[in-house]
């Protein structure tokens, strides 16, 4: 489902210095499949997730999803890609402070302008099966740490995409908050969901529902 | 040489376009030659964020160009103040040398880049980028004609000499006059109608039988028989003049700027006829541009038509 083909990604931090952040990766993730990737500070994990989402290009190598060589995109279709097809969970969860709950997990849904019924059938579902529902109209910046993580799950999974990125999800909570985001995924897993995980975090070491660990040291695989 | 604000205006814009220009033909000569859409390498990644660079230059050029026509006919306006003779832009056109060949090279231009703006549009439209390759083929093209516009407009306002006298557009566009122009008042005014009204019923003709080939040559024939026939028909009925044929003065506010509807009329019409030969897209997108060009070159010629109608209602007679 998930390809990457000899990927190599070097950002170049002047014109004579650069830094190579994945050196001829490949990788090959099946649909359902929870993979965790695990790795120091700049070992490339954010990286992999970054190309998978059709956020960066690779400098050479190809990233295909579900048959579409998505490194191949130009802007128009690696968003539209993004939108249908990936719900990505932020370290620092990008919510909108001054936007309500229930504005910020409707957001993905607006370029799709969808009937208001439809609309609102889905924003019911995905803050049940996250538990927010009793702060639909709370602003975000009045919630918790670990509410917030919530509303920035519910929103990247109100378009119902078949792929999920986490990048580092916990490293803003504590352990009783990480360990109930991980019973969050369990549930996603349940969906047949393709889960992605970027952490150095150990409580995602040797969960039972993770397909895969994949180790990253300076851009390559430790497989 | 002339140097009011206007043409000032335009030197220093033409500097910009010429700067810009530069760093998109250079990236569009690389893009050219090297593009493999199928490749993973690193050279063709680079080409691809260069390609929506030279993109993004070229489309802003280019869509700065069409207006900046406009301005430049308003330009040779305003200056025709200055020329002893001259009454509008014709006078100006008229007084070197370079001024016809500077207005035909900018009339093709506007259409090139019409012409690369669409096939850019077609381009983003699909995930392949078909036209990637050519589009920039087409702007290595249309690059050295807007060099030749940008020296030819210099050349031209240089050679103004606001001390010789000129002619007005009633000499210039009369039969007696000995310009190239006046072949075209020959022509009687029977078959100049004939050849009008006949064109734009083969190319309504050609709008049902869809031969997009015949149909886009129709178009270029339309163009050059409706500005002759505007000139030395249309023109009298829209001046009320028998002795005014100027393809400028109708442009000013005395005539409720119909010059600029009737233009952009023509030029919107005659382009979307001629491009449905260029085009690979999908029967439904062609099929618009041929409704568009269908609908623009009949409000050209239900307006022209209108003129001549209505001076005879009015006047009872036929100029």
């Amino acid at each position: 489902m998930i390809e990457l083909k000899n990927i190599t990604k070097l950002y170049a931090l002047s014109k004579v210095d650069e830094v190579r952040a994945l050196d001829d990766v490949s990788l090959t993730v099946k649909e359902g499949e929870v993979v965790v990737l695990k790795g120091a500070s700049g070992s490339g994990k954010s990286t992999i997730l970054s190309l998978i989402a059709a956020l960066s290009k690779p400098t050479s190598g190809e990233v295909v999803v579900d048959g579409k060589k998505v490194s191949k995109l130009s802007d128009n279709f690696a968003s539209i890609f993004r939108r249908d097809s990936i719900g990505f969970i932020f370290q620092k969860y990008n919510l909108i402070p001054s936007l309500s709950v229930r504005e910020n997990i409707l957001l993905p849904l607006v370029p799709l302008n969808p009937h208001a019924k439809d609309a609102q059938k889905k924003l019911s579902e995905v803050m049940e099966i996250f538990h927010i529902t009793h702060k639909a109209d709370t602003l975000v910046k009045n919630l918790s740490g670990g509410e917030q993580q919530r509303v920035a799950i519910a929103r990247a999974n109100v378009n119902n995409p078949k792929i999920i990125l986490a990048d580092e999800p916990t490293a803003n909570l504590d352990e009783k908050l990480s360990l109930s985001f991980i019973e969050i995924l369990r549930e996603l897993k349940s969906l047949n969901k393709t889960i992605i995980i970027a952490t150095h975090d150990p409580l995602f070491f040797n969960l039972d529902f993770v397909t895969r660990e994949i180790a990253m040291h300076n851009g390559t695989l430790q497989l | 040489m002339m140097l009011s604000p206007e043409v000032l205006t335009l030197f220093i814009l033409n500097a910009l376009f010429l700067f810009f220009a530069i760093i998109a033909f250079y990236l569009s000569l690389q893009i050219f030659l090297k593009w493999d859409r199928s490749s993973t390498c690193q050279v063709q990644y680079k080409l691809e964020k260069q390609s929506f660079l030279a993109a993004t230059i070229i489309k802003y050029i280019f869509m700065i160009k069409v207006p900046l026509f406009l301005f430049f006919i308003f330009t040779l306006d305003k200056i025709s103040a200055l020329l002893t003779g001259a009454m509008c832009a014709a006078g100006v056109v008229d007084a070197t040398s370079y001024g016809v060949y500077l207005l035909i090279l900018k009339i093709l231009n506007l259409y090139i880049f019409a012409y690369w703006l669409v096939l850019h549009r077609e381009d983003m439209k699909e995930e392949e980028q078909p036209y990637t390759k050519m589009k920039f083929g087409v702007f290595l093209v249309a690059f050295l004609l807007l060099i030749a516009e940008i020296l030819l407009e210099g050349v031209m306002f240089n050679a103004i000499d606001i001390h010789k006298v000129v002619d007005c557009c009633g000499v210039i566009y009369s039969s007696s006059s000995g310009s190239y122009l006046s072949n075209i008042f020959h022509l009687s005014t029977p078959m100049l109608l004939v050849l009008f009204y006949g064109t734009f019923l083969f190319l309504l003709l050609f709008y049902f039988l869809k031969y997009r080939y015949i149909f886009a040559l129709l178009n270029v024939l339309f163009l050059i028989i409706s500005l002759i026939t505007l000139i030395a028909f249309f023109g009298a009925y829209i001046y009320e003049l028998p002795t005014h044929h100027c393809p400028f003065c109708f442009l000013q506010k005395e005539y409720n700027y119909i010059g600029y509807f009737l233009y952009i009329l023509l030029f919107i019409g005659t382009f979307q006829g001629v491009i449905v030969a260029f085009l690979k897209a999908s029967k439904s997108q062609i099929e618009r541009r041929y409704k568009v060009a269908l609908l623009f070159n009949s409000l050209y010629v239900l307006l022209l038509t209108l003129y001549p109608i209505y001076y005879y209602l009015k006047n009872g007679v036929w100029l």
